[in-house]
């Protein structure tokens, strides 16, 4: 289950949220913890009782560190990208490794959404487009950044896709 | 909770400093959205302010009731906009408005007129958001269209409609089960999305129904399934049909392997990756199931993604806890993985490595580590130290390196778990390893010169004061404790005055030196220190029992300390002392009859149960504190609870057989399951006349029992010391049954004795045996030696098969399997299986099967078992003959 899809920008105000199958008395909890984990750990600093990092596909800067976070039954990812940090929730199937997957099509569809990695005001400034994003995401029911972004124009996927 | 927009990240930001949003306020933006019913629509404008609306919220601005529906209203307008972008737009603020009841049928009429539109992508996104906004009579009525979406031949229209199912299997399960039909159709669909949606939602459909599920599962391994998502959902759903036919046949013959081995062939990472996965975690996977699957992770291992090489070492490191040398083979690759950049990767290698090494490499790979130690963080190292922790205990003989290297790391900075992790190994190789124990405790001695934990400090101190008079030359470890008395915060000082006592009391030349270093405390600074130095200094000096002051010293506290303060605060000071033997032994007990606590349901983000406290420990401290049972010793051995009741009936009772050297204790855990009565004065009548060995000698009846809060009741028998006497008991359960008012929840003053027929219950071989592993079984068994082996052979006459052979004489000595070799090959003619166990005595015993069948599946048995005493050597085979 994907539980949780977060940004906050590096103050730590959230700026986009969607939650799925989270009671809403647990939201506003998940969204204090979140954002106090990002902002003990993304700077360098970490103290989780156990915490992976890795890198995702292409790089190896900073900017594309995954963390990871085990915390009670529920795996937490989450990293950085430009000005906003992006954390992730998932639970049973949706374990580290998957979610690792679905960071990389959230980032890699903002990406291309922004045209490049986007600062906090590029990316308010993509908002519409990035919720559009999130939208055709949604459970993972897209996963190619071609696929959503025409999809997010209204156009029919590629006949060689399908 | 909208928080005005900040500064942003200069680092990472060239352009002008404001936000889109800067000064954002819900007034205003509701006011805009007035553009929305401009006859003239202005596409790019309404797009901005939906933009807006988003924001808002997102940020969890609320929009009252009559805002809400206003904007609602305005955002239908949009409809007759034909612009694509705006379209889309109005598709998602409708799902995040999320409409009541009655708005939505306003915009019902647009959204079905867009549902059976000719634009296929309309289609697509008026099913989400209908099936999203609306309720179950809604539903009804559009049914019809969605069950033909689902089997549309455009792909994204069907993904649509089948992910709309997803989701609406949450709400409306009964109305989304009736497409079955149509989903099935999907699934052979050929676009590949659309099959792995349709896959999905069939499975989450029949889910509870598990011949549908196998049926599933059955059809799709043989036919094709094109996306490799699909595949992988097959594959988890295979790998739970396998575990659930596991557990009903014991043939050995896997269904659906040949399935999972042929996907380690497909062409997608992830399928193979899962496939891979799924056949480690197997039940009881035997070592040739393994080896293909561990091929394909192998050469994962230096895939340039790291997400894959992540994957396999993770994977692997898994299997090495269970199947240590199906894993040797990646040896090599995993050595070069230890200087991979990725931290996490290079850990998992390292503690898989630690696994399956052999002998041989330690010393290399302890080199390898020291340099990997320093650049990884605290949490990676602790994963380490517990891998060599276990490494060591593996390898005895090579204590010497590996406790150099825990004692070269202890001086390392580190924080408090950290040291602590290594701290608690190193304590735990001096007490496994006798060799290791002098070098390990002046490690410790050095690590406390200069420690900065007090905990640490005080533990190892007291550890010193139990190990450090039995070595060789206690005197040398004196400087070091003595100097904890200079140098220390009080509550280091303290404890170092009482290892210095210990040493005096263990060691008698030591004695008046102690004495003198004891006199300085008596000026401490702190009254604790100075008050354990004068204690001390009277216990030793005195001329009493020497066994007393040992007591006294090293004998635990048996008193739960909880009490022990209670008792404390409420002695007022008086000429009576106070009575240490007056603090009642009882501890309180609740959660011992396991019962859930009913309608606590975990919620999404909720934590896991927490762990079960150690039962054995419990059932320890329970029985110690019955006056009754007090005075039988130590607890041998305590059984999993037998049910004693069948399920939903009136009184749920199960047992727990209690086996003490010269005494058998039956305690009842008994459960009311009727809310209109109490039960009072319950006991168990128990019938020992086909159990000739045992006398029954006490009985501790249950005063009450109310409705569905469990309470234990006992039963003691005397049997012959060190005997394992065996027999059969029937059980009856008496008790005077009094009604409850349910309203107010009193009992009537009255009541009626009643009794309860309970099933028979057993006291077999397999109680008086304790399931101990041995993390070496060759080892241990050319420690044991052939003293006191008897080796015969046994015909076990027709069985099934030889798997079911070997679980029969598992049960029936009740030992712990070792090194999996529990698991009989499909089809093989003969298997060796290896136990160890501890018996009654606390004899450690090992035992090898060596089994085999032939032609007629009549199973002729060698059985060899070495222990630390013959006559247990005989017993065992007595067991097997007469079983």
């Amino acid at each position: 289950m994907l539980l949780a899809i977060l940004f906050s920008n590096f103050a730590g105000h959230i700026i986009l949220k969607r939650f799925n199958g989270v009671p809403s008395e647990e939201r506003l909890h998940w969204r204090t913890f979140l954002v106090k984990l990002g902002a003990d750990n993304l700077k360098g600093a970490r103290n989780e009782e156990r915490a992976f990092c890795f890198f995702t596909k292409n790089s190896n800067s900073i900017t594309s560190m995954n963390l990871v976070v085990k915390f009670k039954s529920v795996y937490i990812v989450y990293t950085v990208l430009g000005g906003v940090r992006i954390y992730i929730v998932g639970k049973d199937e949706y374990d580290e490794l998957a979610l690792t997957e679905v960071m990389f099509v959230i980032t890699s569809s903002i990406k291309d959404a922004c045209g490049k990695s986007p600062s906090e005001r590029l990316f308010l400034d993509k908002y519409g487009k990035i919720c559009l994003c999130l939208d055709e995401i949604g459970i993972l029911e897209n996963t190619e950044k071609d696929r959503i972004r025409r999809r997010i124009g209204l156009k029919p996927p590629n006949p060689t896709e399908i | 909770m909208a928080q005005p927009f900040l500064k942003k990240d200069d680092d990472h930001d060239d352009e002008v400093d404001y936000s889109p949003f800067l000064g954002i306020e819900k007034g205003a933006v509701l006011q805009e959205a007035r553009v929305f019913n401009d006859p003239q629509l202005d596409p790019r404008r309404c797009s901005q302010v939906i933009t807006k609306l988003l924001y808002l919220l997102n940020q969890g601005e609320t929009f009252t009731k009559v805002e809400a529906t206003e904007v609602f209203f305005a955002v239908t307008k949009l409809f007759q906009s034909r612009d694509l972008g705006l379209r889309r737009m109005v598709y998602v603020i409708i799902k995040e408005l999320s409409p009541s009841a009655d708005e939505v049928i306003i915009v019902t009429s647009s959204l079905m007129k867009d549902m059976t539109s000719k634009t296929d992508m309309y289609r697509a996104n008026a099913i989400r958001v209908l099936c999203q906004i609306t309720d179950g009579t809604l539903l009804t009525q559009i049914e019809r269209y969605l069950k033909q979406a689902i089997v549309d031949k455009n792909p994204v229209v069907a993904s649509a409609a089948l992910v709309s199912g997803i989701h609406l299997l949450q709400t409306n399960p009964e109305i989304v089960k009736r497409w079955s039909n149509e989903v099935q159709e999907a699934v052979q669909s050929r676009a590949a999305l659309v099959q792995f949606h349709a896959l999905a939602l069939l499975h989450q459909i029949r889910q509870n129904d598990r011949l549908a599920v196998n049926k599933l599962v059955s059809s799709l391994t043989r036919g094709s399934v094109r996306s490799p998502l699909a595949q992988c959902l097959l594959i988890r759903y295979t790998s739970q049909v396998i575990r659930e036919s596991a557990s009903n046949t014991q043939t050995g013959d896997r269904p659906f392997y040949d399935f999972l081995e042929g996907c380690l062939r497909h062409k997608a990472e992830m399928v193979i990756f899962e496939a891979a996965r799924a056949i480690t975690e197997l039940n009881g996977v035997t070592s040739r199931e393994l080896t293909s699957a561990i091929t394909v992770l192998q050469l994962f291992l230096s895939s340039t993604k790291p997400v894959l090489r992540f994957a396999a070492v993770r994977t692997l490191n898994k299997v090495a806890m269970t199947h240590p040398i199906a894993v040797t083979n990646c040896n090599i690759d995993m050595e070069s993985l230890i200087s991979d950049q990725n931290r996490s990767i290079a850990t998992l290698a390292i503690t898989t490595l630690l696994k399956t090494g052999n002998e041989s490499s330690v010393d290399r790979l302890m080199k390898q580590i020291t340099t990997f130690m320093s650049d990884i963080a605290d949490e990676f190292k602790i994963v380490v130290i517990e891998a060599i922790r276990s490494l060591c205990l593996k390898f005895p003989l090579k204590h010497r390196s590996l406790m150099n290297f825990l004692s070269n790391i202890l001086r390392e900075e580190g924080g408090f778990e950290y040291k602590k992790a290594i701290v608690d190994s190193i304590v735990i190789l001096i007490r496994d390893i006798p060799e290791a124990k002098e070098s390990g405790l002046l490690h410790l001695c050095e690590f406390i010169e200069d420690c900065e934990f007090t905990y640490l400090s005080t533990q190892i101190l007291h550890f010193l004061g139990i190990e450090g008079p039995k070595t060789s030359d206690p005197s040398k470890y004196i400087r070091y404790i003595y100097n904890r008395v200079h140098l220390e915060n009080a509550t280091v000082r303290a404890g170092a005055v009482s290892t210095l006592a210990k040493f005096g009391a263990m060691v008698d030349s030591l004695k008046p030196r102690i004495f003198v270093l004891l006199r300085r405390c008596l000026f401490d600074t702190d009254d604790e220190v100075r008050d354990r130095a004068t204690l001390y200094l009277n216990t030793l000096g005195a001329d009493g029992a020497v066994e007393d002051m040992k007591e006294f010293l090293f004998g635990s506290l048996d008193i739960p300390l909880v009490n022990l303060e209670r008792s404390l605060k409420n002695y007022e000071p008086s000429e009576e002392s106070f009575d240490i033997n007056s603090v009642p032994k009882e501890v309180k007990i609740q959660a011992l009859a396991e019962k859930k606590a009913p309608g606590k349901k975990p919620t999404g983000l909720g934590g896991p149960p927490p762990a079960p406290p150690s039962t054995i420990d419990a059932y320890e401290k329970l029985l110690s504190s019955i006056p009754e049972f007090a005075n039988f010793g130590k607890l041998f051995k305590s059984s999993a609870p037998v049910e004693l009741t069948e399920a939903e009936t009136e009184y749920a009772v199960n047992v727990v057989k209690h086996i003490f050297d010269g005494h058998v204790v039956f305690q009842y855990n008994c459960t009311n399951t009727i809310p209109e009565q109490l039960l009072e004065n319950v006991t168990v009548i128990v019938d020992a006349s086909e159990a000739e060995e045992f006398a029954e000698v006490a009985s501790k009846p249950l005063r009450s029992l109310p409705y569905d809060s469990p309470g234990q009741t006992f039963v003691a028998f005397e049997k012959p010391e060190g005997v394992p006497a065996v027999g059969k008991f029937s059980n009856m359960l008496r008790f005077i049954v009094k009604e409850v008012d349910p309203s107010t929840g009193e009992a009537e003053d009255d009541g009626v004795e009643d009794e309860y027929q309970l099933e028979e219950l057993e006291v077999v071989a397999a109680d008086y045996m304790l399931k101990v592993g041995v993390s070496n079984f060759r080892n241990a068994w050319e420690s044991m030696g052939p003293d006191c082996e008897r080796v015969d052979e046994y015909d076990l006459g027709p069985r099934e098969n030889l798997a079911e052979a070997v679980n029969a004489v598992i049960n029936l000595l009740g030992m712990q399997p070792c090194e999996g070799t529990e698991v009989v090959p499909s089809n093989s003619r003969s298997h060796t299986c290896l136990l160890s166990g501890v018996y009654i005595g606390n004899v450690k015993v090992l035992v090898r099967l060596q089994f085999g069948i032939d032609g007629p599946k009549d199973v002729a048995m060698k059985l060899a078992v070495r222990s630390e005493d013959e006559a247990v050597s005989d017993a065992i085979h007595e067991i097997v003959a007469s079983g």
